[in-house]
């Protein structure tokens, strides 16, 4: 297990990875059997010479079975970390998996599993937000005066005595500087100080594990200094809520083959000639898997919220946004003309009390009735964790007939039974939404967005969005990892069914069928749906796996939820939600924290925010799980946080608090408490 | 009365003057007290009126502060206080326009034709429409990176190392080796410090402009610049002024009234940008790049050059407009591509010019540049395609001739067809032509001529054209958003993939197609 907190400088030596040329023979032996029988090798062999520190040949002849061809999968590194390379338990001969360990867990305790989806008998959690003692506020104030007042003096000073540091803040020859010094204090002054926790170049999977490139810095933070060195991390932080960031498997092998079919571009945009039969099919994919009409699909998520959001609105209509909104959704409110009214956090008071006044009172000046109004909100958000009150918005729209777009970056694919996102987990018909928006970066492991709604909008927003004339398509690889991903998850009929199943399939009895309840199956994929060269294998063409992956994801989220407050830290945000903010106050804390995380003998990667991007007090750690994690990573996860927190000084939550053994002990009981 | 009023209040009385000391002396205990009362008293200087004034203004500032947090929205001159009853109604009356319109005829039109192309697209695509085998003269594939084995063979090892997706923003373990190793190889091949990736060549440029542009600053702009430099414009809230579209006479005429405008207000010296396109995605003009960096440095500008469309296909090699007119790179500041159209993979990077600025600048859109913050990064295998296609145009300059052989080709067969006029340099891979009018006038800024009418007639030639088996496209345009209308074209797309002869056959088509169509006009 990990030692207790050992401060250790990240491990500079050359390299941790051994090439396996002459293994290379063993490479291609993929097959289950094999596997299985190497991963109880490797087992054996850790209990039976617990501290050797080097690993001899049988470690290295298995590690290369197991990633079948990449070196960089797996790690030859000290016993220590075999808990990122293998798995606790050993598989026993019935278990089958069919992942790599160190991109997806293996987990085959069914106890590990819940469903995400709304309980209508008790209210909709408000978004309520637990207060710190005022000792750390206090502090915290007093930290932000320090820098403010110390990095103000050394630049007055710094500009008077150290000319040389300061050239690209003063006017020179005639130009004026890139950077004020006054946009740039925050920059200067504060991020730089703990750049070793930010833009951390990494390579491979961004899976449950993660190799990040080490680094150092010799001039505070000015520059960084690669070493060369490699080390593998559990890795908390990548929106791959499903899991599918994979080199291995279905999908991937669906890429494979959709590269050497169509390439690596479609060369164009979409209305001059980029437009590609695989287009076609993604869009009905989506539209089916959301549950609207039509869909349109765009090369990036940013650039969806950005470029279609001005084709909806224009002068004389009114955007409301909750506070909280993503950049995205704001550069593309300022690129169209309308007026835009913020509201407070997801409450709902707010919002009606500015419903109401803005319908009573027009336009400014004129008064006159606005054109239309958009209430844009996010079905989840991204820094705190809280899901929208969707319930009572649309009961909202029901009497303010405003039209309602809902952002589901992050919470598609990531909640509700059956991971159709928000309205899967409050069990609403998704057209009793006007727009739905998503990408696929995040639960899907691929890249790019969508926008779903009725046929006559995304008609209209294919000719009038700025993407479809101007920005490059979606490209054939990433296209073919939305379609094997997303039909995985909705699981595909099967072709001789398909002209059975086409009468319930259609559009209308799709949201009947959602309707009716989570133990019944909503929609599936056709298979004329996909491209025929598509061969999607039997556990992911049938669901089963997906399902598991959208009830491990539950489990997880909720295991580190509960735990984190068990533990008695100030979390925020949902039970369900993936996205898991734990709040650290003081900024010092911050990069503390996610050095010591980094440092472990097992070494977590965690993303700290602060402001800007946060409120200036609540900085915070932001876990992103994923349904890759195993029990026992949650469990290394609390077990870490239980121990920085205990040393930084964390733990201001109220309530009933557990030690780190009860917790881990009682995680099944915990995750179905609430 | 008098007295029995005085006796009864005598307990009342003395409580009061108990409490009095009680209070001073309390009041006297907390440390600094003494100063406060030492200023009150001074202030007071027997005159009750003067502490009337100043505890009015102490309670007029109380209220002030408190005020502020409120939005005045609800306290403004046009604002009407209804009651609820009435807000009810006028909620119930209320009627808003539909979210969208149903598409006119033409539109819907518009959008059927859109061709959508079955299996990989290069040179010689499917379409699914008609399962036939067209020639392509519409789609971005300059050098003929399409379907390259090379680059499938560099995509398919990164996808086995890993995976596609990048889960995650740059800033957030999004940001991978093969990343790195793309900026690094595009900040050599053009021979700046350091370059950024974005992950959409669209969101480059108006990502860019507004990370370094802020309100107060001075932009200098063609007019005629594509519709994502004009999107970056608009967020920057910069002060804009515009110069004749590629007229280095107008551009220096507006630097230098810039300039006198500013010593006449005495202002402070402001970031001054000059912003354009090297080959005009519009209508295939190319600009003067040495006579604009002269320019550039004389005013001290600083130059952001957008190369979607040169960079990968102009000069020896590819490196774009630098290499075309010898100008080092480090003389233009931000320098911005497209990996999506030079090295047909995805996205968009900003090369920096000199160790200051770029170092600077660097680091500036790594937290400024709003969609390289807020957005995933790109795929490593889009990555790696383009290091591979960065690669193949350094090895290969012969295609690059290939390239200019067949715009010549297309050209020639063009500038000899009736009823068109061409437009664009020479040497621009992209080539658009619209329709001749009497006039001969092409200025933009005078429309005479009929938009939807010419718009109707260059479908037809399009149509025409796919049915006789040549991928045309019309350059398409957002009407009424863009900031100049530019008159309709039609947009080839020049190919170093297909052969002299293929090209000539294809302009061939085109060429006919074009006197078919304007002879049923007539």
């Amino acid at each position: 297990m990990p030692s207790p907190m050992a401060l250790n400088p990240p491990s500079r030596s050359p390299s941790i990875f051994k090439k396996k040329k002459s293994f290379s023979q063993l490479s291609s032996m993929a097959t289950a059997a094999s596997y299985l029988s190497a991963v109880h090798q490797a087992d054996t062999r850790a209990r039976s010479h617990d501290n050797s520190s080097v690993s001899s040949t049988p470690a290295l002849s298995l590690s290369s079975s197991v990633t079948a061809s990449s070196e960089d999968t797996i790690l030859n590194e000290d016993d220590e970390n075999n808990c990122l390379a293998y798995p606790f338990t050993p598989p026993t001969s019935e278990q089958v998996f069919t992942t790599v360990h160190t991109e997806f867990g293996h987990c085959a305790n069914e106890a590990y599993r819940c469903v995400s989806k709304h309980d209508y008998s008790k209210p909709v959690q408000e978004h309520n937000i637990e207060e710190p003692p005022y000792y750390i506020l206090l502090t915290t104030y007093i930290s932000y005066l320090i820098l403010l007042c110390f990095g103000h003096m050394r630049d007055f000073f710094g500009k008077r005595f150290t000319k040389s540091y300061f050239t690209h803040l003063m006017p020179h020859d005639g130009y004026a500087p890139l950077n004020s010094d006054f946009d740039s204090f925050y920059t200067r002054r504060l991020k730089r100080r703990m750049d070793d926790c930010f833009s951390q170049p990494v390579t491979g999977v961004a899976g449950r594990t993660i190799v990040i490139l080490d680094r150092y810095s010799t001039d505070n933070n000015h520059t960084q200094i690669f070493t060369g060195g490699k080390t593998r991390a559990l890795n908390i932080s990548s929106y791959n809520y499903l899991g599918f960031a994979q080199a291995r498997g279905g999908c991937a092998d669906a890429v494979e083959e959709s590269i050497r079919r169509y390439g690596v571009s479609t060369c164009g945009t979409r209305l001059e000639s980029g437009s590609s039969e695989l287009h076609a099919s993604a869009e009905a994919l989506v539209a089916r898997f959301v549950g609207m009409e039509d869909a349109l699909i765009s090369s990036m998520g940013f650039a969806t919220n950005s470029t279609f959001i001005p084709a909806l609105v224009g002068k004389g209509s009114l955007v409301i946004s909750d506070e909280l909104n993503h950049a995205s959704i704001r550069v593309g409110v300022r690129h169209s003309d309308a007026q835009v009214r913020m509201f407070k956090h997801n409450d709902m008071l707010s919002l009606e009390s500015l419903l109401r006044e803005v319908v009573s009172q027009g336009q400014p000046k004129t008064h006159r009735p606005w054109k239309k109004i958009l209430v844009i909100v996010e079905g989840l958000y991204s820094m705190e964790g809280t899901l929208v009150n969707l319930p009572r918005i649309v009961e909202l729209k029901q009497k303010y007939k405003f039209f309602l777009f809902v952002d589901e970056a992050h919470s598609i694919g990531a909640l509700g039974p059956h991971g159709r996102g928000v309205t899967d987990y409050f069990n609403i018909p998704p057209r009793s939404i006007d727009v739905l928006m998503g990408t696929f970066t995040k639960s899907f492991g691929a890249a790019g967005g969508y926008i779903a709604g009725p046929k006559i909008l995304i008609d209209a927003l294919r000719l009038h969005g700025h993407s479809g004339l101007y920005a490059e398509a979606m490209t054939p690889p990433v296209l073919t990892q939305v379609v094997s991903s997303m039909a995985s998850i909705m699981g595909v009929v099967p072709s001789s069914q398909s002209t059975k199943s086409a009468l319930t399939l259609s559009p209308a009895s799709s949201i009947v069928t959602l309707k009716d309840g989570a133990e019944e199956l909503p929609v599936m994929a056709p298979s004329s749906m996909l491209p025929t060269w598509m061969n999607l294998h039997p556990a992911l063409a049938d669901g089963s796996e997906a399902r598991m992956r959208i009830r491990r994801l539950a489990f997880n989220s909720r295991y580190l939820h509960q735990g984190l407050k068990k533990l008695g830290f100030i979390t925020y945000g949902h039970p369900f939600s993936p996205i898991v903010p734990l709040l650290i106050f003081n900024p010092g804390k911050m990069s503390m924290f996610s050095r010591m995380m980094r440092s472990r003998s097992t070494p977590i990667v965690v993303v700290v925010v602060a402001y800007p991007a946060t409120p200036l007090v609540t900085s915070r750690v932001r876990f992103c799980v994923s349904a890759s994690h195993t029990k026992e990573d949650i469990d290394m996860v609390l077990r870490a946080c239980d121990e920085v927190g205990g040393i930084l000084d964390l733990k201001h939550g109220v309530g009933e608090r557990w030690g780190i053994d009860e917790v881990c002990k009682r995680a099944v009981e915990l995750v179905h408490s609430v | 009365m008098d007295s029995s009023t005085s006796v009864a209040l005598e307990p009342v009385l003395s409580f009061l003057a108990f409490s009095l000391s009680k209070l001073e002396s309390g009041f006297y205990r907390i440390p600094g007290s003494a100063v406060v009362a030492r200023y009150v008293k001074s202030s007071h200087q027997n005159d009750p009126g003067r502490t009337i004034l100043e505890l009015i203004l102490v309670i007029f500032a109380i209220r002030t502060l408190l005020q502020s947090r409120t939005r005045t929205d609800r306290s403004g001159k046009h604002f009407i206080k209804f009651s609820e009853k009435e807000i009810d109604e006028l909620v119930d009356e209320w009627v808003p326009e539909p979210l969208a319109q149903p598409l006119s005829e033409w539109e819907q039109r518009d959008l059927s034709s859109v061709p959508v192309i079955s299996g990989p697209n290069g040179p010689k695509p499917k379409l699914l429409a008609t399962g036939k085998i067209v020639t392509n003269l519409a789609s971005f594939n300059f050098a003929g990176l399409a379907g390259n084995e090379k680059v499938k063979e560099r995509a398919l090892e990164t996808l086995q190392k890993y995976g596609l997706g990048s889960c995650g923003p740059p800033g957030f373990y999004g940001t991978i080796d093969v990343h790195l190793d793309l900026e690094r190889e595009i900040a050599e091949f053009l021979g700046t410090e350091a370059s950024i990736l974005y992950s959409q060549g669209f969101s480059t440029i108006s990502s860019v402009i507004p990370a370094f542009c802020k309100r107060g600053d001075i932009i200098v702009a063609d007019r005629s610049v594509n519709f994502a430099i004009q999107k970056g414009i608009l967020i920057s809230r910069s002060t804009v002024r515009w110069f004749d579209h590629n007229d280095l006479k107008s551009l220096e005429d507006t630097l230098i009234s810039v300039e006198k405008e500013r010593k006449k207000r005495k202002g402070p010296l402001t970031r001054r940008f000059i912003i354009t396109e090297g080959i005009f995605e519009r209508d295939g003009e190319m600009v003067d790049l040495p006579k604009l960096v002269e320019l550039k440095l004389k005013y001290k500008y600083r130059l952001i050059l957008d190369e979607s469309i040169s960079f990968g296909t102009m000069g020896r090699t590819g490196r774009g407009l630098t290499e075309l007119y010898n100008v080092p790179a480090s003389q233009i500041d931000m320098l911005v591509g497209s990996v999506a159209n030079g090295l047909c993979s995805a996205g968009g990077f900003c090369a920096g010019s000199s160790i200051v600025v770029d170092h600077q600048s660097c680091i500036k859109q790594r937290i400024n540049g709003t969609s390289f913050v807020f957005s995933a990064s790109m795929p490593a295998l889009l990555a790696t395609s383009g290091s591979e296609a960065i690669t193949f145009l350094r090895n290969n300059p012969s295609v690059l001739l290939n390239l200019q052989d067949n715009i010549r080709a297309i050209r020639a067969v063009l500038e000899k067809t009736e009823g068109i006029t061409l437009l664009g340099h020479r040497a621009s891979p992209i080539i658009h032509f619209c329709l001749r009018t009497q006039q001969q006038s092409l200025a933009v800024t005078q429309p005479t001529y009929d938009y939807e009418a010419e718009e109707r007639i260059l479908q037809d030639i399009v149509d025409d054209s796919i049915a006789n088996g040549v991928l045309l496209t019309r350059a398409k345009h957002l009407r009424g958003q863009e900031m100049v209308e530019s008159r309709p074209t039609i947009r080839i797309a020049a190919t170093a993939a297909l052969s002299r002869k293929e090209v000539e056959k294809a302009a061939g088509v085109v060429k006919a197609s074009v006197t078919r169509i304007l002879s049923k006009r007539r």
